[in-house]
């Protein structure tokens, strides 16, 4: 339905005019629109609209623009409205098609010269620029054959009107086809794909591509399923400073910002006041906020600036209620993501393919001595007390996959020496600590434990990692007056979105990522 | 190191007397002095005369074919395998998972000096494998575990560990 009206400037001539002259304005309103709708059929109207503000008349449209996903075999024949982008546009005699995309969706379009559409049209067509955003008036049509290289295959739009809403330059930085290509396709057919770098520094365009629209909706179901996850537990979501005066894991991997006239540091991570809720009487608190790390890794699942997800719960008898809590958490964002998000991880498993996600219920536990005798019966030489390398935790991950079949468990009591200063030690086994990790194939997502919550015992391990303690005083302070037991801990956004799709590089599911390398965009 | 092998060797064969060897060269080529004649010098000679010594002429190669095929892997391992570089690695045991893909042993149907010679050589490749790549080179790593469990045969090689299932699947990289 169009609804076109003229609005004038000054309304008070309108008013002035008598209600006869008015009566004869309408009529002749009425003879003309259906003169210019006779006209309109016989000239098509195709012409770049600019929509400007502060012009003396403003022509204001209402149209009902269907989206591109809506387009199925139950519309066949109705003619409708569609504002997309232009994907393609081949120019083939006397036809042009086009294929237009609507974020994860795209449609075969048609311009065909006929009594709808003249010879100037359809050039016009072929020749409006890749992305350029348009608005169609087109007629769904059925098709024979399934058209295989679009998502909605039954359907074609046969297009009777088409503006260009915004154009764009003509020479792109990258081309989107190229964006969307499986690696091995590229190199089997000779044709381009787009490495990473390329991407990342062109994210605007790139984040068009199907892949990437999948992918960071999907990143948005996985905040979402934690937050209501969390919730239902009755968990309380808080806000933590990102701007503090003391390192809070230690001084290496930290970010120094000018502060007036001294210095202060973005945080490593929000422990010190998750934990410092926790003596506030806040039970069971999560927040989900930016964290800084320092690193000067360059490798394919380091950031300097992700989002962390961070848990924290006091406990009543066993810090295990910790670890369930926290699995729970995690196998229902896995299930949320399996029964609602099928669509985008089948769209991101098209360009990567990988295998589906699996894991238990309940979750998998192993304990850190049983891990070192897998790695031991498979080859690897390794003390007792040692941390486990990457390559390690890698291929203990196969193993856990082909001994239980689950891509994702958790690893309990590490080794007290390998853990921070603020780890409770495992009360049975002093070399041991109430630590874990969780893993999520084979690499790793979570590490939490128990933390001590008896000022002395805090003392007590600080000296021992030889920690300055004036700079933590006020930390350990917040344990003086009754603290209950509580443990927690923290996963990163990017990378459980990264493994859980079963991707290899943490910037594919980081908008705008950090790294040593990188700032901008 | 080839002392060593010559060591192992004979216990292998079951030689009560073990003999006493020199070195030749600045590549330490073995050398056993021979009481009725001419001094043996090399590994494979060596290593020949103990197994004919031993009375286990199977151990040589079962026919004319078969003989030819122990002599060829036996003089692989010494003109091939060692002193092969880090670069050579992993075409050799391209080279040798494709010829295993049939095949038990080097030679025949038992065991020969060839497998025993050739288990020797690749020792030192298949401890610095990584778990993937030995699945990768599962005709190299199914012959080599076999070979180390013979009775008798491995004394002063570590053992290699092999599991028992696939931890990779093809779409590994």
């Amino acid at each position: 339905v169009v609804l076109t009206f003229l609005r004038r400037a000054t309304e008070e001539e309108q008013q002035a005019q008598s209600k006869k002259a008015l009566k004869k304005q309408q009529k002749e309103a009425e003879k003309a629109a259906k003169k210019a709708e006779k006209q309109a059929k016989l000239v098509s109207m195709f012409w770049v609209c600019c929509l400007t503000s502060g012009a003396p008349f403003q022509l204001v449209l209402y149209r009902a623009l269907v989206k591109v996903e809506d387009l199925t075999l139950e519309k066949v024949d109705q003619l409708l409205w569609v504002r997309a982008r232009v994907h393609t546009s081949r120019a083939k005699g006397k036809q042009c098609f086009l294929v237009l995309r609507q974020q994860q969706f795209n449609v075969q379009a048609l311009v065909a010269v006929g009594d709808r559409a003249s010879k100037q049209m359809v050039k016009f067509a072929a020749n409006i620029t890749k992305e350029s955003i348009v608005d169609v008036e087109a007629v769904v049509r059925r098709v024979e054959q399934k058209i295989e290289s679009c998502s909605q295959q039954d359907i074609e739009l046969h297009i009777e009107r088409i503006f260009v809403i915004s154009q764009a330059e003509p020479r792109l930085p990258l081309q989107l086809d190229d964006a969307v290509r499986p690696d091995g396709e590229g190199e089997e057919e000779g044709r381009a794909t787009v490495n990473q770098d390329t991407r990342l520094d062109n994210r605007v365009i790139d984040l068009r591509t199907t892949t990437s629209q999948a992918i960071f909706r999907l990143q948005s179901g996985v905040c979402q399923l934690f937050r209501d996850t969390l919730t239902k537990k009755g968990f309380v979501e808080i806000q933590t400073p990102k701007i503090i005066s003391a390192a809070s894991e230690g001084g290496a991997n930290v970010f120094t910002v000018s502060y007036f006239k001294t210095s202060a540091y973005l945080a490593q991570s929000p422990q010190l006041y998750k934990q410092m809720c926790i003596c506030a009487d806040f039970d069971k608190v999560f927040c989900v906020g930016p964290v800084f790390r320092a690193e000067d890794s360059n490798t394919h699942r380091h950031l300097t600036e992700f989002v962390g997800l961070d848990i924290e719960m006091a406990f009543n008898y066993h810090y295990h209620e910790v670890i369930d809590s926290i699995t729970d958490t995690m196998v229902q964002i896995f299930k949320g993501l399996r029964d609602n998000f099928q669509t985008e991880i089948q769209t991101v498993n098209k360009q990567f393919p990988s295998e589906p996600f699996k894991f238990l219920e309940p979750t998998l536990r192993l304990e850190f001595q049983e891990a070192v005798a897998m790695l031991r019966e498979a080859g690897v030489e390794m003390g007792d007390e040692e941390d486990l390398s990457t390559p390690n935790e890698k291929l203990l991950g196969r193993l856990v996959k082909e001994k239980y079949d689950t891509d994702f468990y958790v690893l309990d009591k590490y080794p007290l020496a390998v853990r921070p200063f603020y780890t409770m030690p495992d009360p049975n086994n002093p070399k041991y600590s109430n630590s874990y990790d969780m893993f999520m194939r084979g690499e790793e997502i979570l590490s939490g434990a128990q933390r001590v919550h008896d000022a002395e015992l805090l003392t007590e391990r600080a000296l021992h990692h030889q920690i300055d303690l004036e700079k933590i005083k006020a930390y350990i302070d917040s344990f003086r007056y009754g603290a209950p037991p509580h443990g927690g801990g923290g996963i990163g956004l990017e990378r459980v979105c990264m493994l859980y799709l079963g991707l290899h590089n943490v910037r594919q599911t980081s908008m705008f990522p950090r790294d040593p390398k990188r700032l901008t965009p | 190191m080839a002392l060593r092998e010559l060591s192992s060797l004979e216990k292998y064969l079951g030689l009560k007397k073990p003999n006493k060897y020199t070195t030749q060269g600045d590549r330490k080529v073995p050398v056993l002095q021979n009481n009725n004649g001419p001094p043996l010098v090399g590994l494979v000679t060596v290593a020949c005369h103990l197994v004919k010594e031993s009375k286990r002429p199977e151990l040589l190669g079962d026919g004319a074919e078969g003989r030819a095929v122990v002599q060829q892997w036996l003089e692989y391992r010494v003109t091939k395998l060692d002193g092969s570089s880090k670069e050579e690695t992993r075409a050799i045991l391209k080279e040798l998972n494709s010829y295993l893909e049939d095949k038990v042993y080097f030679a025949g149907h038992q065991i020969t000096l060839a497998d025993i010679f050739m288990y020797h050589g690749t020792h030192s490749l298949m401890v610095d494998l990584s778990v993937q790549e030995r699945e990768q080179f599962v005709n190299v790593t199914r012959w080599f575990d076999h070979v180390q469990h013979v009775r008798g045969l491995r004394h002063h090689l570590t053992p290699v560990a092999v599991l028992r299932n696939r931890i990779y699947t093809s779409r590994h990289h």
